[in-house]
């Protein structure tokens, strides 16, 4: 019995302390410089901003040149796939442009609401062309737990955190993080998304929160509201982050929100610069 | 003789390349767009393997610094992944010390206790000391399929664990 416990002793001694020929470090010395590195990022000791800046500038870069190669084959399959597809989607464009005609009148009647309400919510700026900026993404990889991608625009650019990023006219997410060069868009489906947003001819409010999957989901709805399939949701300017207006998406069967633009296959975003002069968040 | 050194060598480098270049490149195991709850961490299963089989190529300094990309890249708190990454050389090493002779089924085995402890950390110190949000059910589906694949993987680097020659286990 002694020595049972006496070789489990050894082992786990010998495991944290061992050094070798190829083990230059021992583990439990890691162990803490990591822990000491963990917590310092974690309680966002002043130190470790410009440090993480430096270092997240330099990775992304060299990330994007070691994923070059494994870009381009996914690329050309994409395009004989789109090659294949181009045909069907030819067809049922051309139905979907018959569907869109019809509805340019109620287009029409939605643009002059629209504009009535934003009088009415006084937020009739719109947006010039010095405030957005286009910037590149460098990354998108795909984690299980987050879901966010790399852009090429940082502090430089005039990026701070909390400025919304759009495809298009619609809105995909965030800025989180930003560096000198690059920043960190977290997307509106991760599971630490929240965006007030607002649907339906009743200007229903309530809270797009990202469910790590596909379709984000429409939270602190009123009390018993059934969600109606087809609607489209907007950003409702609440946060006073977001310009009220921006399309997110369509509500679904299902009580979630089909997003306009598909996270995965995004190239080129646009940041709005307009709104804000400091950091939220 | 000199070319055989060379391409030796250049083999041993196998384990590690790899695994920098999963945490550095877009290149990942999550297949979330063909099957919503695939996910494995691969990174894990050579950590592992390797730590356990043949510790000589892959360094624990290699591993913490592999865990530091990672975070910068896929937007962790850092240092997050090296500690889950560390934790998971520490079991192998564990059991490496304890054991002479492993088979898959043992090898299977073990691996489930060093993937709950990685797991379980990762969703304490994200949990409870960032900020960010994690899903129990993606880091359960992640355990999961990473467990399910590691057989294949065990195989594969068995193969390739063959035809390496220096730094052999003992």
């Amino acid at each position: 019995m002694s020595s049972s416990r006496d070789d489990f002793g050894i082992a786990f001694r010998s495991a944290l302390l061992q050094k070798g020929a190829a083990q230059k470090f021992s583990l439990i010395f890691l162990i803490i410089i990591a822990s000491l590195i963990f917590f310092l990022d974690t309680y966002k000791f002043s130190i470790m901003k410009p440090m993480r800046s430096i270092i997240n500038d330099g990775i992304y870069r060299i990330s994007l040149v070691v994923s070059m190669p494994t870009k381009f084959f996914p690329s050309l399959s994409n395009e004989f796939t789109s090659l294949i597809k181009i045909k069907s989607e030819n067809e049922r464009l051309k139905k979907e442009l018959e569907i869109y005609k019809a509805k340019e009148l109620d287009v029409n009647y939605l643009s002059n609401q629209n504009k009535n309400l934003k009088q009415f919510i006084d937020s009739d700026e719109t947006l010039t062309d010095e405030n957005i900026i286009v910037a590149k993404v460098l990354l998108d990889k795909d984690s299980p737990y987050l879901k966010s991608i790399i852009i090429n625009r940082g502090s430089q650019a005039g990026v701070l955190k909390g400025m919304p990023v759009l495809d298009k006219d619609y809105l995909i997410g965030r800025v989180v993080e930003t560096n000198y060069l690059s920043s960190r868009v977290l997307l509106l489906n991760d599971l630490n998304s929240r965006i007030p947003v607002t649907f339906s001819s009743d200007n229903t409010q309530a809270i797009l929160k990202g469910n790590g999957g596909n379709r984000p989901i429409l939270e602190y709805l009123p009390e018993g509201y059934e969600i109606e399939e087809g609607l489209n949701v907007f950003t409702s300017g609440k946060d006073q982050i977001f310009l009220p207006g921006t399309p997110i998406g369509m509500t679904n069967e299902d009580g979630g929100v089909d997003l306009f633009t598909d996270s995965n296959q995004l190239s080129y975003v646009k940041i709005n610069l307009s709104r804000i002069n400091k950091e939220n968040f | 003789m000199l070319n055989n050194n060379l391409t030796s060598k250049f083999l041993n480098f196998g384990p590690i390349i790899l695994l920098y270049f999963l945490s550095i490149s877009e290149v990942d195991a999550s297949f979330e767009n063909y099957f919503e709850i695939l996910s494995f961490n691969l990174q894990l299963i050579i950590i592992y393997f390797w730590v356990l089989k043949r510790p000589a190529i892959l360094g624990n300094g290699h591993i913490f610094f592999a865990g530091l990309i990672n975070d910068v890249v896929m937007g962790y708190p850092l240092a997050i992944s090296s500690l889950t990454y560390l934790s998971v050389s520490f079991v192998a090493t564990y059991i490496k010390n304890m054991s002479v002779n492993t088979t898959l089924i043992s090898d299977w085995f073990t691996f489930l206790i060093a993937l709950l402890v990685s797991n379980l950390l990762f969703g304490i110190l994200a949990s409870y000391f960032s900020q960010i949000e994690i899903g129990l059910n993606e880091i359960s589906y992640n355990t999961l399929f990473t467990l399910l694949f590691f057989p294949l993987f065990w195989f594969i680097f068995s193969a390739y664990n063959s035809i390496l020659r220096v730094g052999k286990n003992v």
